[in-house]
């Protein structure tokens, strides 16, 4: 049997008969093995990259020291680990002093990124830590202090030599806490300022990195462990502007990959039940000839099986070398070599193809072995057609993939629900636009082709489906490259600001304008700001412990930056509730914040600003646009609220990189004020821009592959009927003329309808897609339906074309007597 | 192949009160009707009738390819009625062969493993080379000992219908259904198949059931049953 199975699937193979099946497998494992080495790939260095902003893959954070155990568990995992103290204090030199953050470390920090110093005029990366009697000094604190390098500072009971100026650490837009200027010391040198003690602010930090897994189960167990006081830190939850940036560029490529995916399955599908009609008749001879159905059924069973793993070794090949050529290609773009690829990824590929093979090839299989035997003498005789049962099984197969792959409902469903509109919608046209095409039409050729569109209905339908599907997943894709992520780039402008001004007095508010005026920033606007602890909601005590996860716990320990202000800013979107004014006083909430700490509009929230309680009721929510990249706060109240309680001023603007003058100038005229650079995070941002952009254009490539192997199944599952209908027009005397013709209208008429509703679906879909799942405001694409319906029609009169050329090289006779 | 434990008395092949209803457009319609004889083994039968009148559906009924409204088939002994799909197959499989009007050949294999298929189907533990052994030999009993690896595309008609009498005749069947065997080709090549037909159903003392319209085959067979409109309405030859 196993001889017979595999002699007639190599045949099989040699003749053509598996062409489509096996293509569309082939495509569906190379597709989801590149996509996912590549996905995974990108996300991995993506994540590394803004790690970069960490100084490490994974920060354990704690108000006392940190427990040993942590740093043991995670060297014995292999990771990196780095020791980081921090806390304020006073630096004296030459009588002069200033309020410093002291960052005590130890060997091998930065673990990511890069802290640079200054060399010259520009800078060079730092390859040690400051030796034991060295401090390096940020150029500001250097600046208020006036001391040069090599001169000496006092820190403690201790004086220090500064051997370095910094001009950048990696690590310094983390948060907005111990905004003042740094300086960095050896760990060993700490015991010797005299400095910690009992009641010192220290913030203790134990720097990890390594491979991703091994950072992720340090993380895991860690977590499980998580003392009072005590937390991990993520760059995604410390910047906001990071944390949209990464989550639309991993949704952007979640959605790709499921494109790839779902377009995969359609092509599989059809194929496996065009391949489960062809094998009808040998099944019947089979059972006719004595063969028992279980000899069928596993006959059958082991051609898929020897189907699959052909596919799984040619298209795992082809996965692994397209997305490696690919990375060949856009290597001068990356930031940094990808991180290796999992031959995982190809296993859980083959796996999913083999998944979607049974899951569409089985059933039509498993009724293909019920084959009366009778059909060997009579034709019209096939198996009972109904198995609903083995489409809600595909249909559950697809899902669940589907779902898996995305990872994300919306996102699938909006993907699914897209495709499953655009079927309906294929189906209702095809069905009416066809019947009404068939009363009005005119001309011998259109009459027919719409007449036999018409009679063989169900067919007809399966197909302008089946290529609305394919011509859907090309289009989608096209809104989502061409639109959706040029809005998102449009969305961070060239000059959004990169410079924080904070801890401005009131009194200086004036000086400081007139300053920022003279350099070429007339009206800048100064927003007031107060650092509150949230104590209460609906009068109960507010309480870290209360909640499960870290950011949560992290927000409610520590102090807010409140604000107050009538008017909504531009990058601020009311999403309920009342604006604040004077008649209205209460709080305003951001939106995402309000949703993790269920704040509801009516509710009463109480802060404890320099020990006087301030009570407000939740006035209104609101969607703050994280790109702008401005000055934004979680919460804001009105003036009243706060009375005369002692606030500074926070401002931000865009520094063209060449302007080295202004931020030393304010600082001298403000020594108070600190000059805070997030061009790093901007920076961050605009690179992982670029890697999703890069990212994206290379799994597009994969997703047309797809697309065009849906469309051929698509045109295939039509064509012995065609074939037949073309001899018995050859038969009866039709000239190649008139068949052209009707292949041309036949083709012109699927295409229309199949391009129009895909058109349509991929309009909606992609603009549903911008709005629902990547906060992206996006227009509805009105020239794409017709763009698509010429689409249609061109790549299915290209088809007829090419399949013309093949049946005019066929005798009518042939035909009639070979007519599959 | 053949069980010889089999008991034959009532003869090879026994039809009881055949009777065949279908369901079509809402209406139960009698295609066949109370159709019943008896045919010893080595015998050959012509089924003969007008297009429609039911001749194929008997065939399909007598080989066990469909099962009958009412009565039953005794092939080699065994009642058909009394077995499911699969001991029907299995009858089958161990005593008929077929030979059909469209030739039925897998169009991916070569002629010779055309052949060679139900001979692996039941071969058991007998060698490859021994398969293939006798599949070649009866390629070259119908002339198509230089054609063996050929597909059946690059056959004509008359070719293909030969290599269909080699697969039928190759598992040494005890009888042989054979549906318009000649239907599907010319006069001249219809002929030589049918002259070779016969022959080999000499040689091999198979019984043999032949379904045609064509009365001059229908003459070269031993009995004769005329069907029309489902009725049998005349056996021509020994008892019925």
């Amino acid at each position: 049997m196993i001889r017979i199975t595999l002699r007639r699937f190599w045949r099989g193979m040699a003749a053509g008969d598996y062409r489509t099946l096996l293509a569309a497998l082939i495509v569906t494992i190379a597709a989801l093995t590149a996509v996912g080495l590549l996905t995974t790939r990108m996300s991995g260095l993506l994540s590394t990259q803004a790690n970069d902003l960490l100084a490490a893959d994974a920060v354990l954070s704690a108000d006392h020291p940190i427990n040993p155990a942590a740093e043991q568990s995670a060297l014995k995992a292999g990771l990196q680990v780095a020791r980081l103290a921090q806390f304020p204090s006073m630096v004296s030199a030459h009588g002069k002093t200033h309020l410093g953050t002291i960052k005590a470390v130890t060997t091998g920090y930065p673990l990511r990124g890069q802290l640079l110093l200054q060399a010259g005029q520009g800078t060079r990366p730092a390859t040690a830590i400051p030796a034991p009697g060295q401090v390096w000094l940020d150029v500001r604190l250097a600046n208020a202090l006036q001391v040069q390098q090599g001169g000496q500072i006092q820190l403690g009971t201790r004086s220090f030599t500064v051997a370095e100026l910094i001009n950048r650490e990696p690590d310094a837009a983390l948060d907005f806490s111990g905004l003042q200027p740094r300086l960095l010391l050896n760990q060993q040198d700490l015991p010797s300022t005299g400095l910690i003690g009992f009641g010192s602010r220290v913030r203790y930090r134990l720097l990890v990195a390594g491979t991703a897994d091994a950072v992720r189960q340090w993380k895991h167990a860690t977590r499980q462990q998580l003392g009072r006081g005590e937390r991990l830190e993520d760059v995604r939850e410390s910047r906001p502007e990071v944390k949209v940036t990464l989550e639309r560029a991993e949704d952007f490529l979640r959605l790709v990959s499921l494109l790839a995916a779902a377009l995969a399955c359609t092509a599989v599908l059809l194929a496996a039940r065009r391949h489960a009609l062809r094998q009808t008749d040998a099944v019947a001879l089979l059972v006719a000839l004595g063969a028992s159905r279980r000899t069928v059924a596993s006959m059958l069973w082991l051609e898929l099986l020897a189907l699959w793993l052909l596919a799984a070794l040619i298209g795992g090949g082809l996965g692994w070398a397209a997305q490696a050529g690919l990375e060949w290609a856009v290597r001068a773009r990356l930031p940094a070599p990808l991180p290796p690829g999992d031959p995982l990824q190809w296993l859980a590929a083959s796996a999913l193809g083999g998944v979607l093979l049974l899951g569409t090839a089985g059933p039509a299989l498993l009724q293909l072995a019920r084959t009366p035997p009778i059909r060997v003498l009579r034709h019209d005789v096939s198996a009972s057609p109904t198995v609903w049962i083995s489409w809600v099984l595909v249909a559950i197969c697809a899902g669940a993939l589907l779902f898996w792959l995305g990872g994300n409902l919306k996102l699938t469903l909006i993907v699914v629900g897209a495709m499953l509109g655009a079927l309906a919608l294929a189906a209702a046209l095809g069905w009416g636009g066809l019947a009404l095409l068939g009363r009005y039409s005119h001309g011998f050729a259109a009459r027919i082709a719409l007449r036999q569109l018409l009679r063989r209905r169900w067919l007809s339908m399966a197909q302008m489906s089946a290529l609305a599907m394919g011509l859907l997943g090309v289009w989608l894709l096209t809104v989502v490259e061409h639109d959706l992520l040029a809005t998102w780039q449009s969305r961070i402008p060239a000059d959004a600001p990169n410079q924080f001004v904070i801890n401005l007095q009131p009194d200086q508010q004036a000086a400081f304008k007139q300053s920022m005026a003279r350099a070429g920033y007339a009206n800048i606007a100064l927003q007031p700001m107060i650092r509150g602890r949230w104590t209460a909601h609906n009068g109960k005590p507010v309480l870290d412990r209360q909640y499960q996860d870290d950011r949560s716990r992290q927000l409610a320990e520590r102090e807010f930056n409140l604000s107050w202000g009538d008017t909504l800013r531009r990058d601020n979107q009311l999403q309920s509730g009342q604006a604040l004014s004077a008649a209205q006083p209460g709080w305003s909430v951001e939106a995402g914040l309000a949703e993790r700490f269920n704040i509801k509009l009516g509710d009463t929230l109480g802060f404890d600003v320099a020990g006087t309680p301030v009570t407000g009721t939740v006035r209104n929510l609101r969607k703050v646009d994280w790109d702008s990249f401005r000055v934004n706060f979680f919460v804001t109240g009105t003036a009243q609220m706060f009375g005369n309680m002692p606030t500074s001023l926070i401002t931000s603007f865009y520094l063209p990189p060449d302007n080295k003058t202004l931020v030393p100038q304010l600082v001298a005229q403000f020594p108070n004020v600190s000059v805070f650079d997030v061009g790093a995070v901007l920076t961050e941002v605009h690179r992982i821009l670029d890697l999703a952009t890069s990212a994206l254009q290379l799994v597009f490539a994969f997703c047309l592959v797809a697309a065009l192997v849906v469309l051929i199944a698509a045109l295939e599952t039509t064509a012995p009927e065609r074939h037949r209908e073309t001899a018995i027009l050859r038969a009866l005397g039709a000239e190649r003329g008139h068949i052209a013709a009707i292949q041309r209208w036949e083709g012109s008429a699927t295409g229309a309808v199949a391009g129009l509703v895909a058109g349509l679906s991929a309009s909606v879909a992609g603009w549903l897609l911008g709005r629902q799942v990547l906060n992206l405001p996006t227009t509805f694409n009105y020239w794409l339906p017709l763009a698509s319906m010429l689409s249609g029609i061109v790549l299915a009169g290209m088809v007829t074309a090419w399949e013309r050329r093949r049946l005019s090289r066929v005798t009518a006779l042939a035909l009639l007597r070979d007519p599959a | 192949m053949n069980d010889t434990r089999t008991d034959f008395s009532e003869g090879m092949l026994v039809a009881k009160g055949l009777g065949k209803r279908v369901d079509a457009a809402g209406q139960s319609i009698d295609i066949l009707h109370d159709i019943s004889f008896s045919l010893a083994a080595g015998a050959s039968l012509a089924i003969v009738g007008a297009s429609g009148s039911g001749k194929s559906t008997l065939l399909s009924l007598l080989a066990g390819l469909d099962q009958p409204s009412q009565g039953d088939v005794l092939l080699a002994g065994q009642a058909l009625g009394a077995l499911d799909e699969d001991g029907r197959a299995r009858v089958r499989g161990q005593y008929a062969g077929f030979v059909f009007q469209s030739f039925q050949l897998l169009p991916e294999l070569s002629a010779l493993e055309n052949v060679m298929l139900p001979l692996e189907l039941f071969g058991g533990k007998t060698s490859q080379a021994q398969l293939r052994e006798k599949a070649q030999h009866w390629l070259q009993r119908v002339g198509l000992g230089s054609r063996m690896q050929h597909t059946p595309r690059t056959l004509s008609g008359g070719e293909q219908q030969r290599v269909a009498l080699a697969r039928a005749f190759a598992t040494g069947p005890r009888i042989l259904f054979a549906d318009e065997p000649t239907g599907s080709l010319d006069s001249h090549t219809g002929q030589l198949v049918a002259d070779l037909l016969f022959e080999l159903n000499r040689e091999t003392e198979t019984t043999l059931v032949l379904v045609t319209h064509d009365e001059t085959l229908a003459a070269r067979c031993g009995q004769r049953l005329r069907i029309d409109a489902g009725r049998m309405t005349q056996w021509t030859g020994a008892t019925a």
